[in-house]
């Protein structure tokens, strides 16, 4: 009976799991045609504005306030949102991963001043740092992933301190150290890997996080004027909420829906990556 | 009445509120729930964005002037078209020789210390004050030499030359009068009465709440003969133009000017029976929006580059897409709304891509491999969205002719310091006021001795051109209203045949109002009336 059910369970995880890559494809692929399907630029005044989803021929989804293709600007506003989520999330980890490293490797005053630092960034509100960052160095789309890496960084430290500081007191780290290894391989080729599972899913969930403040950034006009996202989408169509509101729910539903498949993703690694219930699906 | 906790407010008799007020307790009585008029004669209005200061005498922002409005006045009030009636002063006449103008003052006014208003108050205010401080005042009151004051209600101004425009500069939000007793021999610009006006208006300053209200409340010695109507004024601070209709709907606003709701959303409050929707207010103030180009930039310094740009835009349909039909085509610098000085007949630049796609084939900037000639950066304050929008549409025009357009919306503070302080921009948008004479209001853009790098608002393009200084500087002390017309028609023409400004709309600022509020627009300075006959009807 408990087989039955952990199978069912396993089965309806990876169904979650297929899901979400499922989704997160449907995003790539608009992401690549976008100039494929929309030659024109997702700015261009295509058509009368205001035109509702199926009212007018060459916008399916309907026009916004100016007259914009929504559907263009779903497609290319999926490059925007992965190309933020990504970028600054790799930023993110590069650094995160390295100040963890070396905190939780080395311990002793490294570690208490690297975490001092961390701390610093902690206790401002993410999202208020986020809007500080953007307004002193001005709204582009290159200081808008730097001001995510500089509020995402520090979760990552954190949580690759914690794992260094379990990991390097087992017995094959303390082999290496005995052979003589350096510290810097022991790091990078010795902790890292193992410590590499959960830094994984946190990514995933990062990468979904990202991607909805950047939208957040732009609806509060924070965004870069210049490039058509979600949540310049969004912003745009705000004061239409009243009379054309299918303008900022479009792309809402977008957001939703990416953010929705980062977190199935991310599930799904968890319960891959993760020892324990690995041995309970292989029973 | 031994308590008076918040969560009663709303059940609280008018007897309690004032009682509660009376006691000092406004600020937790506040009411912010819907307001029944007649229990309360408490009036809740908006100014957007939030006064930096409550004394326009200093800070000629916008929303300051709101404000200062209702507790300072001025020496003369408005009609609607524009000419002078009585406020503190109650007559007026100018000298044969345009050289002195004799007030003679309001008798029986007090401060609201309880202090006479005398003409010492006016000699002070003009001389030591509004000559000093005043950012317009430097202009308009320059050729003010003295203040004379035979007896303690009459004050004459003389004057060094003519000053045609010092008549319409004259309101209790342009050019309010201070109280001599509270400012001299103090620091006038730390003066604590900056922030807490000593005025003679309706209204009486009580509390500011930073971010969120002030309160206001009514003169018992004002001089207007029932007035003010009103009980309390709230003045509510709401960023958002689309929280603004939302607080309109709700009933927690009955007031709001300035256009203070998106503009796609004008029509359904028109529609609506339970609100008045009134289009006039602005003759005073006549903002416009125009383009300001910097000609320290190599492209723009080129005038054909200026005239494709013109020929570039939409504007026909930028008045609906972008304006939602609330706003009118300017012509040239002056707008239609002041017709002793507007003219028609100015060179015109008609919606024409391919004209402009010719006039930069001539100037010598063909089309690179992606269509694009070259690129110009347009900044624009983040005042409204209507100033997105038209970004964004301008953006599109000018990629139709082949010049690239990067959007940069930044912050006042930021947006001052890039084009008046540090003149790095190529385009901006703002909008800038005539007010009621272009003296006053449109010298300051294209005089070169206006500019002054650092000053806000002034001539930032960088635009020199002797005759547009004989010109202004002609009509600025021409007393015969035939020759100042004349001058000023060919203001309009050279500025659009020179072009450093590219006039493009002036939008048309609505004041809304809830149907038993009335006279809201009391005049032509809309919601910077002092507001003394402002009431709920019924």
């Amino acid at each position: 009976m408990d087989r039955v059910k952990s199978l069912a369970s396993a089965i309806l995880r990876d169904w979650m799991l297929l899901l979400g890559l499922l989704l997160l494809a449907t995003v790539f692929f608009m992401a690549a045609t976008a100039p494929f399907f929309f030659p024109q630029p997702p700015d261009t005044m295509m058509g009368p504005p205001l035109q509702w989803p199926g009212q007018y021929p060459g916008a399916p989804l309907g026009t916004d306030g100016l007259g914009r293709n929504i559907l263009a600007g779903l497609f290319y506003g999926a490059q925007i949102s992965l190309l933020v989520g990504f970028a600054s999330v790799t930023v993110a980890m590069v650094f995160g991963i390295l100040v963890g490293a070396f905190a939780g490797y080395y311990g002793g005053w490294i570690d208490n001043l690297l975490m001092r630092v961390t701390e610093l960034f902690q206790t401002i509100p993410q999202f208020m740092l986020a809007i500080v960052v953007v307004a002193v160095l001005g709204p582009s789309i290159q200081v808008i992933i730097f001001s995510l890496a500089v509020v995402s960084w520090p979760a990552i430290a954190r949580l690759v301190r914690g794992e260094f500081m379990v990991l390097r007191e087992k017995a094959y780290v303390q082999g290496c150290i005995v052979v003589g290894m350096s510290d810097r391989r022991i790091i990078f080729t010795q902790i890292l890997p193992n410590a590499m599972s959960g830094v994984t899913v946190m990514s995933t969930i990062m990468i979904a996080t990202a991607i909805l403040m950047e939208s957040a950034l732009s609806f509060l006009g924070f965004g870069d004027p210049n490039v058509t996202t979600w949540g310049t989408m969004i912003g745009m169509g705000k004061n239409n909420l009243r009379d054309a509101w299918y303008i900022m729910t479009i792309p809402g539903i977008a957001l939703l829906l990416t953010a929705l498949a980062l977190n199935l993703v991310g599930d799904g690694l968890n319960d891959y990556l993760n020892p324990r219930l690995r041995s309970q699906r292989g029973q | 009445m031994t308590k008076t906790p918040t969560s009663s407010t709303f059940a609280m008799s008018r007897r309690a509120l004032l009682l509660a007020s009376g006691a000092g307790l406004a600020a937790s009585v506040l009411p912010f729930g819907p307001l029944k008029a007649q229990q309360s004669g408490t009036l809740a209005m908006c100014v957007t964005p939030e006064p930096n200061a409550m004394c326009a005498a200093f800070n000629t922002a916008s929303p300051v002037t709101v404000v200062s409005g209702k507790m300072l006045e001025g020496l003369l009030s408005y009609d609607f078209d524009v000419s002078p009636t009585p406020a503190l002063a109650t007559a007026w006449e100018v000298a044969e020789d345009g050289l002195s103008i004799t007030f003679t003052l309001r008798e029986g006014v007090m401060w609201h210390d309880g202090q006479p208003f005398t003409s010492a108050d006016v000699q002070y205010s003009i001389m030591e004050i509004l000559k000093q401080h005043h950012p317009r005042g430097r202009s308009t009151l320059a050729s003010v030499t003295a203040v004379e004051t035979p007896d303690a209600h009459t004050a004459i101004l003389r004057l060094s030359q003519p000053a045609p425009a010092l008549m319409y500069a004259l309101s209790g939000w342009e050019s309010p009068m201070l109280p001599k007793h509270v400012y001299e021999g103090t620091d006038v610009l730390q003066n604590p009465a900056n922030n807490a006006p000593v005025g003679t208006g309706p209204f009486v300053f009580q509390t500011w709440e930073r971010g969120s209200h002030i309160i206001l409340t009514a003169n018992p010695n004002y001089w207007g003969e029932g007035e003010p109507k009103l009980e309390r004024l709230v003045i509510r601070i709401i960023t958002d133009p689309s929280a603004r209709a939302a607080a309109l709907d709700a009933g927690e606003l009955h007031l709001a000017g300035d256009g203070p709701i998106p503009v796609n959303q004008v029509q359904r409050f028109m529609d609506s029976p339970d609100f008045q929707v009134d289009t006039r207010g602005t003759e005073m103030n006549n903002s416009l929006d125009m383009i300001h180009t910097n000609l320290r930039n190599e492209h723009l310094a080129k005038l054909e580059v200026r005239q494709a740009l013109m020929h570039a835009m939409n504007r026909e349909a930028m008045l609906s897409v972008v304006y939602y039909g609330l706003a009118e085509l300017l012509t040239g610098p002056i707008p239609e709304t002041l017709p002793n000085f507007y003219t028609a007949d100015v060179p015109s630049y008609d919606y024409n891509p391919d004209r402009a796609n010719e006039l930069l084939d001539a100037a010598g900037y063909a089309r690179g491999a992606d269509g694009m000639r070259f690129s110009l950066r347009l900044i624009a304050p983040t005042v409204g969205d209507t100033y997105d929008r038209m970004g964004q549409f301008l953006k599109q025009n000018f990629r139709d002719v082949g010049v690239d357009l990067e959007l940069i919306s930044a912050d006042i503070p930021t947006f001052i310091r890039s084009v008046f302080g540090e003149y790095d921009y190529d385009l901006t948008l703002y909008p800038g006021s005539v007010t009621a004479d272009p003296t006053i209001g449109l010298q300051r853009f294209w005089w070169s001795k206006a500019a002054s790098q650092g000053t806000p608002f002034v001539n930032s393009t960088g635009y020199e051109s002797a005759e547009m200084d004989q010109i202004l500087e002609e009509a600025s002390v021409e007393p015969d209203p035939e020759a100042r017309r004349d001058l000023f028609v060919r203001f309009q023409q050279l500025a659009m045949t020179d072009l450093p400004i590219l006039p493009v709309a002036r939008p048309i600022y609505v004041t809304i109002a809830a149907a038993n509020v009335e006279n809201f627009v009391p005049g032509p300075d809309g919601i910077r009336a002092p507001y003394g006959s402002l009431a709920f009807t019924g």
